[in-house]
C-alpha cells in the first residue's frame, strides 16, 4: 500500500519506514528531511509549512504513480508535516521500498526532487529581524 | 457565475486573505480572472506565480466554470 498524509504533528520515522515493508522487497530506503539552522548564511528560528491539501495529495500521487513507470519499486510512503517546525524537526519523510535497494535509492532521491518541484506545499523561514517565505523555481506553468 | 479563489503562503499575506469568492462572466478564461485579482491586490504582480483550476496546474487560457476552484501561489517550497 502507498500512502501520503499531511500532519501538523510530530512525524515518527520509523512509523513511515516500516509500514512500506512488503514482503517481496529487499530494502526501504527512506529520506528523513529536517528543518536546517542555516540556509545561505542567514540562522532560522523555525520554519513554518503550509500546504494546499487536497492538491499537494493528489500531487504526491502523480509522482509516485510516476517513479514506478520509472523504476523497479514497490510502495512509496510519503509524510509531510505543516505548521511550525523547529530546527533539526523532520518535515518530509520518503519510503521506499524495492526487491533491490538500488531503485529505492534512485527512486527516493527522483522523487523528492520532483516533491519541491510540483507539490503545493511552502515554507515560511522565521528569522530574529524578520521572515520571508520561500519561493522555489517556478518551471511548472508560469503565468 | 462565480469562482472560488484561494491563497497560499505569499499570495495570501499579499492579498490578506486566504480565499474569495470572484464572479466571473461565462467564457472568462484563468488569464481574465488573475487580470482582476491583480486589481484587487496589485502587489500580486511583484511575484512569479503557479495557479492551478480544481487542484491540477493549468494553462491560462483554461475557461473557468461556475463553481471552480482556482488557486493562486508562488512557486513550491516544500520538503
Amino acid at each position: 500500500m502507498d500512502f501520503f498524509e499531511l500532519t501538523s504533528d510530530p512525524i515518527s520515522i520509523e512509523s513511515v519506514a516500516r509500514r512500506v515493508v512488503p514482503p517481496q522487497c529487499g530494502a526501504t530506503v527512506t529520506l528523513d528531511g529536517y528543518v536546517r539552522q542555516f540556509t545561505k548564511g542567514r540562522e532560522s528560528l523555525y520554519l513554518v509549512y503550509e500546504a494546499y491539501e487536497a492538491m499537494a495529495i493528489k500531487e504526491m500521487k502523480k509522482l509516485v504513480e510516476q517513479a514506478k513507470k520509472n523504476f523497479e519499486i514497490s510502495n512509496v510512503g510519503i509524510v509531510h508535516r505543516t505548521g511550525r517546525l523547529e530546527i533539526g524537526e523532520t518535515s518530509v519523510v520518503i519510503s521506499v521500498a524495492a526487491p533491490h535497494r538500488r531503485a529505492a535509492f534512485a527512486a527516493c532521491e527522483w522523487i523528492i526532487r520532483e516533491l519541491k518541484r510540483t507539490v503545493p506545499i511552502w515554507k515560511k523561514e522565521v528569522y530574529a529581524d524578520g521572515e520571508c517565505w520561500v519561493e522555489g523555481d517556478a518551471s511548472i506553468t508560469p503565468i | 457565475m462565480q469562482v472560488r479563489v484561494l491563497f497560499f503562503g505569499a499570495t495570501a499575506d499579499e492579498a490578506g486573505v486566504r480565499s474569495m469568492p470572484l464572479s466571473i462572466s461565462s467564457q472568462t478564461d484563468v488569464h481574465s480572472a488573475l487580470e482582476e485579482i491583480f486589481t484587487k491586490f496589485p502587489r500580486l504582480r511583484s511575484h512569479k506565480l503557479l495557479y492551478a483550476v480544481n487542484q491540477e496546474y493549468d494553462s491560462s487560457d483554461r475557461k473557468l466554470n461556475d463553481g471552480d476552484e482556482l488557486a493562486i501561489f508562488t512557486a513550491v517550497s516544500g520538503g
